[in-house]
Formats: C-alpha cells, structure tokens, sequence
C-alpha cells in the first residue's frame, strides 16, 4: 500500500479534520451567519422577506432603554456571580484540600449542582422559592427568622439576588475542580519553608498560594464571565426576565427581540455587541491580570 | 491490501449498508402527521379520532400529539418553519391563530366549515369567522371555547355574608376580596396572574373591556386606542384589588394561579374551567363548595367581559405534506358528535362543546359534573356566550391580528408590572403601554393592509 502512505503533516491535518469541519459548521458558520443577519431585517415568520437595513438594527437596539437597562442588569447579573463564586471556590477548595478520611465523598457530592441540568435546577428552585408554598419561606417562618414569606421572585432586587444565587450554586463547582486541581500541584515545601520562617496560615495563604493560584484563576474568571455573562436558560427558566424586566440580561433581550418580536435581525445586533464587549473585556482583563507575562519573561 | 481483499472489502461494505437501509416492514409503517396540541388531553381525544378516520380509509398516514404550550406555539413554529417541516395541525390560542391567518401561514378551511355545516351547527352567539377569519377567508374549524370566570369558594362568600356573587359589580367584588382578605388569615381574597405571561395579559384585558377599554380598534383601521379613560380606570381597579391578593402574583401564570385555588389559599380567582377539574381530582371539599359566576360587572358600562379561547384546528400551509388527508379527517370526527363529546369530556369543565348537537347530546349531559355543578356548567358553557371576545377579538368589534405579538412581549402585563412593581401612576403605566401597542401596529402595518 505504498501509494496511501501519508506524510506526518498529513496525518496531523487528517486527525484535525473532524475538528475543523464540526468547529466550522457549529461555531465559525453561526457566527457568521449571526454577523450577516445582523444588517437585515428578516421576520422568520417571513422567511423570503430578507432586507437589507445597513446599521439600523444596531441603531434600534442602541436607541432602546431597555437594551441600556439589560446591558445595566447584565453587569450586576454577572458581577455578583463570579466575585461570590470566586470567593466560595476558592475557600472551599482550601477546605477540600485538607487530608481528611472520606474526604474523596465530598469532594464528589460537590460536583452534584454542576452535572444536574439546568431545567431541573431552575424548575425546582421555582418550588424551593415560591413565595406562597416554598420550603425556604416555611423553614424561615417555622424557624422564627421572618415574620412573614419574602417574596424571592416577586420583588426585582430579590428576584435578581435569587438568579444570582442560584447561578453561584450551580457553578461554584466549576471553579472549586479547577482550583483544588491547582492547589494539589503547590510543593509542600514552600509551606514548610514559610511555617520554619514563622509564617502563619493567612501569610501563608498570601504570599504563597494566592500567587500560585493566579494563573488558573485568571482563566477561570475569563471563562466564567463570559459563560455567565451570556447565560440565558437560568434567568429564563427561574424569572422569564421579570418581574417586569427586572432580571432581563442581553441574552433575554435578544431572545425577546427575536422570537417575541419576531426581529431576528435585531436579536442578531445584540449578539453581535455582546460578543464585541466580550471580547474588548477579556482583553483588558487578561492584559490587566498579566495573564502569561512570566512565560515571555522566561 | 490485495485487489481481491479490496473487493470483498467493498462488497462487505455494501451488504452492511443494505442492512442499515430500510426494511421492507418500515416502508409500509404509515406515514406520520404531527399535531400540536396545549398540554393535557386536549388534543389527544380528537387526534384518536382524526387515526379513526385513517385506519378506516386506509389513508397510510398516522396523527401524532405534539403538546406545545400555547406561548410557545410562535416560537416552535418559526422553528419548524425555516426546517420546512411544520406541523399538520394546530389548536392555538385565538389571537394567535389569527395573526398566524393574517401573516397569510394558514389554509383556507372553507371546505372543511361547509362539510361539517359549522355554521348552523354552532351554538348560539358565536359566529364562524370569531374562530379564526381575515379579509373574509376562514382559516379556523370551530373546536371549542374557554372562557375566563369567576371563581368563587361559596361557603367562604356565606360564611362572611357578602351576598350573590352574580349580583356583583366592580364595587361588590372588591369588598368581598377585602373582606376574605382580612377575615380569613393566610387566604387571599382574590388571585389573579399579574406575572409577565400570557394568562396575565388575559386577565388584565377583562377589566379593561368591562371598562368600555380597548386596545387596537380594528373599526377605524387598528387605530391604537389603549390611553383612554377606561383603561386608566381599569388600571386603577387592579391595583385596588391588589391588595387582596397574594404578595406573589406579580408572578403568577396559570398554574400558579389555579395551584393557589386548589391549595385552599385564595377564596375567589380569575379562571377557566380547569380550576374546577383539579379540585374535583385533588381536592373533593374544595370541589363542592366551588361555583363559577360571570366576571362582576362594570358599575358604570355594566359590562362583563370574559377572556374566552374562541378556539379552532388551523392546518400550516407551506410545506405541509398533509393538508387534504388533515381536513378529510378533521371533518370524519367533527361530524361525529360522539367523538367530540368524548373530547368535551376529556377536560371537563375546561374545553366547552361550540357545536349544539354536541352541547345537549344525552353523552355530554350524562357526564357527573352535570349533576353536582349544573349552575356552574351553565355558566362556563352557554351563559357566558354573550360575554365572550379575547385580545383578537376586543369587544368582538372584528377579529385584530396584533394582538398575537403583543402577546409574545406581554404588554399588558408589563404595563400594569410597572405600575405595581415600579409605582408608576395608572396613566403613566397606560401611556407607556400606549407606546409599545403603537410600535406594533407600526411595525405590523404591512401584515394589516395584507
């Protein structure tokens, strides 16, 4: 079979191919298409009815208030979720990593939030805060906290702090894998070192494993923000983006723009924008963080 | 790798792809003919039916439910659409229906309505094109109506003396929903949706109708009429009654608001018939002592709006591989009164019988509810007829193809979250709403000069 002898390079290319081609199809395709629809008017109800409108449905959203109110909760939306799932990751790992026997079972059962789908989680987190039959409100009126049920989904700011939390539950996971994964690989040495120089525990936690974390958490946080920022299902399934618009984010706006409104060439612009201030964010971020700096350095 | 092993190789190949095609037996296998129905039974009965007809005509073709909820019927349509593989047929909602017609998606029926003689078969005070018409073309079969009522727990409305529901206006109603509210700890005087949702929009249009209030007046070319007196007054009503309901309804949608009927939580709520199914499945004391009244009357206009699905089968035009095996069928089993008593009776009392012979067919009145809640069925089923219009059908003054994307956004209840949630003053929160009804009658101007 001399004549199907392939060189190395072909090889290579070969084993890309099923990469490139799925990669092409399902992301570098849609994303173009996104970009394309984003400059006509195209009702899908309509589908031979494609116009050409230039800048107008980028004019349209940016004329809209409640793109700026989205765009607005979107930032309080994503901002709250990383810093309290950065914060909870971090100090639990930290707990996690201690040497503790049966500690493999907890470090398993953490996992539970993040492999259960999300429609089961928002579904019964409905239940669990239903302001009129919910667990939470009957265990904080039997239990004395409050005198009457709080109203977790009927209020805009609690509405808002029961997307957060719920988003911080299911993928605080997410950031405690990455992290104990790191935290395993610090040399024990540097502790003992620091413990013989009289280090406590916080300087310790400081000055060694803060800066041993960075790497990882800088990817984290960039991935995280960007997932969450373009979150849709949970806020959806939990509040619909109310009450009123109270917890729309950009990925609910477009969602209305295009399947409510039947616009899904504005629905496209907002993609669009939400992919330009995705990218611009994780660039100064990344520059911000020094993320990979010291490898040019060496 | 030798020639001959290539060959066999290839000849391996062939027989394995030969295995993978399909079997003699799966080419006879009927071909399947999807249609979209609300969750629950209500599709299913009609559809065995509808496989009556097939089995007995040897059609090859077999209907299968799809359970679609009504607020995602647009969304999965658009879908299937673009994939070109719509649905044979659809039981929706009136005024999507009627925006579906008007974005020109739908068969025309006329056929279908002449075989079955729908138009003297209908029960009195409904007429053929409130199903489902546009520039004079019928896009709907008649199926069944729904209409929203009062729901009332009549011991609680004794017990506190507050007099005959069926005597009430605005003034009465209010009173009694105070009156539950404080008399009666952990239950709310009335519930109604208030969430950002469909049933919401339902339920808030009711008020505005009562109020002499409309939305679009297709009268004088869809003319966005939503800023005036009525529906500030109406506005002002809800927010009235407000305080009589649950802290949560500013989330409610249609199962929350019947969970908290039958849950024994709230003494009277704004409801279809499904209210009365579920107490009669889950919760027998409650059940006996609910009782359905038409909506209070407005003091001033005396009106008593009900929302009501006015609702018939639309059968998808484009790329639909099954419209004339679809209507052949449709007519076998809306001739058969039968059949569309057994579908009547699937949900009682939620899907009321539109044709007469199946309204007093000896069947449908043997059903036990007739005995129990004689008063109530009356109500739901042929007293409310007169009362009867939807957001596509204000005041029945001619059938509006906006009001299905108005629907998609809720604007109605946006309007009224926004008075409740943000203490907007009523008129502020109308003449917001204003703006948003006018942008889709703008937006939409194509679709109405057709």
């Amino acid at each position: 079979m001399r004549g199907f002898r392939l060189s190395d390079r072909q090889v290579g290319i070969l084993f890309m191919l099923p990469f490139l081609v799925t990669a092409g199809a399902f992301m570098v395709w849609p994303v173009a298409e996104a970009v394309r629809l984003a400059f006509y008017s195209y009702n899908p109800l309509r589908p031979d009815d494609l116009t050409w409108v230039g800048f107008e449905n980028f004019e349209r959203i940016f004329d809209d208030p409640l793109f700026w109110e989205s765009f607005s909760q979107a930032l309080v939306w994503t901002g709250w979720s990383i810093v309290l799932q950065t914060l909870l990751g971090v100090g639990l790992a930290m707990l996690l990593h201690v040497a503790l026997p049966g500690i493999a079972v907890f470090r398993g059962l953490l996992l539970f939030p993040y492999i259960v789908p999300t429609v089961v989680i928002a579904l019964n987190w409905r239940w669990i805060f239903n302001s009129e039959i919910g667990i939470v409100n009957h265990a904080l009126v039997s239990l004395g906290i409050v005198e009457q049920n709080i109203a977790w989904l009927s209020t805009p700011n609690m509405a808002m702090t029961s997307a957060v939390l719920l988003n911080v539950w299911k993928y605080t996971p997410f950031v405690i894998i990455c992290v104990l994964a790191r935290l395993q690989t610090i040399p024990t040495e540097l502790y003992d070192a620091a413990k013989v120089d009289g280090a406590r525990a916080w300087r310790r936690f400081i000055d060694i494993t803060l800066p041993m974390l960075k790497e990882v958490l800088v990817v984290v946080i960039v991935f995280r923000t960007i997932w969450t920022f373009n979150k849709f299902e949970e806020i959806y399934l939990l509040t619909r983006g109310g009450p009123g618009t109270s917890t729309f984010n950009l990925a609910v706006y477009a969602f209305e723009e295009g399947m409510a409104n039947l616009r899904l060439g504005v629905a496209a612009a907002t993609g669009v924008v939400m992919i330009v201030l995705l990218l611009a964010g994780t660039v100064v971020y990344v520059r911000v963080s020094g993320f990979g700096q010291e490898e040019k350095g060496s | 790798m030798s020639k001959t092993s290539l060959l066999a190789t290839r000849r391996a190949a062939l027989l394995g792809g030969s295995a993978l095609a399909a079997p003699a037996l799966a080419q006879n296998q009927p071909r399947v003919a999807r249609v979209w129905g609300e969750p629950g039974p209500y599709g299913g009965v009609f559809v065995q039916g509808m496989n009556e007809w097939a089995e007995r005509n040897n059609a090859g073709i077999r209907f299968e439910v799809e359970q679609i909820p009504w607020d995602g019927v647009t969304v999965k349509l658009t879908t299937d659409l673009a994939a070109r593989r719509p649905p044979a047929l659809i039981s929706v909602e009136s005024p999507i229906a009627y925006q579906l017609a008007a974005e020109g998606l739908l068969e025309p029926v006329e056929d279908v309505n002449n075989a079955i003689r729908a138009r003297e078969r209908l029960v009195d005070g409904f007429s053929l094109e409130q199903f489902g018409a546009w520039k004079g073309v019928q896009y709907a079969v008649p199926l069944h109506h729904q209409p929203c009522l009062l729901v009332v727990q009549q011991d609680i409305v004794n017990e506190l003396g507050l007099g005959d529901p069926a005597g009430w206006n605005w003034d009465h109603f209010a009173n009694a929903a105070r009156t539950i509210t404080e008399r009666k700890p952990g239950m709310a005087g009335y519930t109604m949706a208030l969430g950002r949702n469909l049933c919401a929009d339902y339920h808030i249009t009711q008020f505005i109708w009562q109020a002499g209030g409309m939305t679009w007046d297709p009268r004088d070319g869809f003319k966005t009429v939503f800023d005036s007196p009525a529906t500030v007054e109406a506005f002002d009503f809800i927010r009235r009654l407000h305080a009589s309901m649950p802290r949560a309804a500013v989330e409610f949608s249609f199962l929350q608001v019947v969970d908290q009927h039958v849950a024994g939580r709230t003494g009277m709520s704004a409801y279809w018939g499904r209210t009365m199914g579920r107490a009669a499945e889950e919760t027998p004391q409650l059940f006996n002592n609910m009782e359905y009244y038409l909506n209070p009357a407005h003091p001033g206009t005396g009106m008593r709006w009900s929302w009501t699905d006015i609702n018939g089968w639309i059968i998808p035009r484009r790329d639909n591989a099954f419209i004339r095996e679809t209507k052949e069928a449709i007519a076998y089993v809306s001739n058969n009164v039968d059949w569309l008593v057994r579908y009547s009776q699937s949900l009682m009392p939620n899907v009321g019988p539109v044709f007469k012979d199946v309204a007093t067919a000896p069947a449908m009145l043997a059903h036990p509810f007739y005995q129990s809640k004689r008063r109530s069925l009356d109500v739901i089923f042929s007293q409310s007829v007169p009362h009867t219009c939807n957001t596509g059908l204000e005041l029945r003054h001619g059938v509006n193809p906006l009001a299905g994307f108005a629907h998609g956004r809720s604007v109605w209840a946006q309007a009224v979250q926004r008075m409740l949630l943000n203490n907007e003053q009523p008129r502020q929160a109308v003449q917001w709403g204003q703006r948003q009804f006018e942008n889709i009658r703008r937006d939409n101007a194509r679709m109405l000069a057709g």
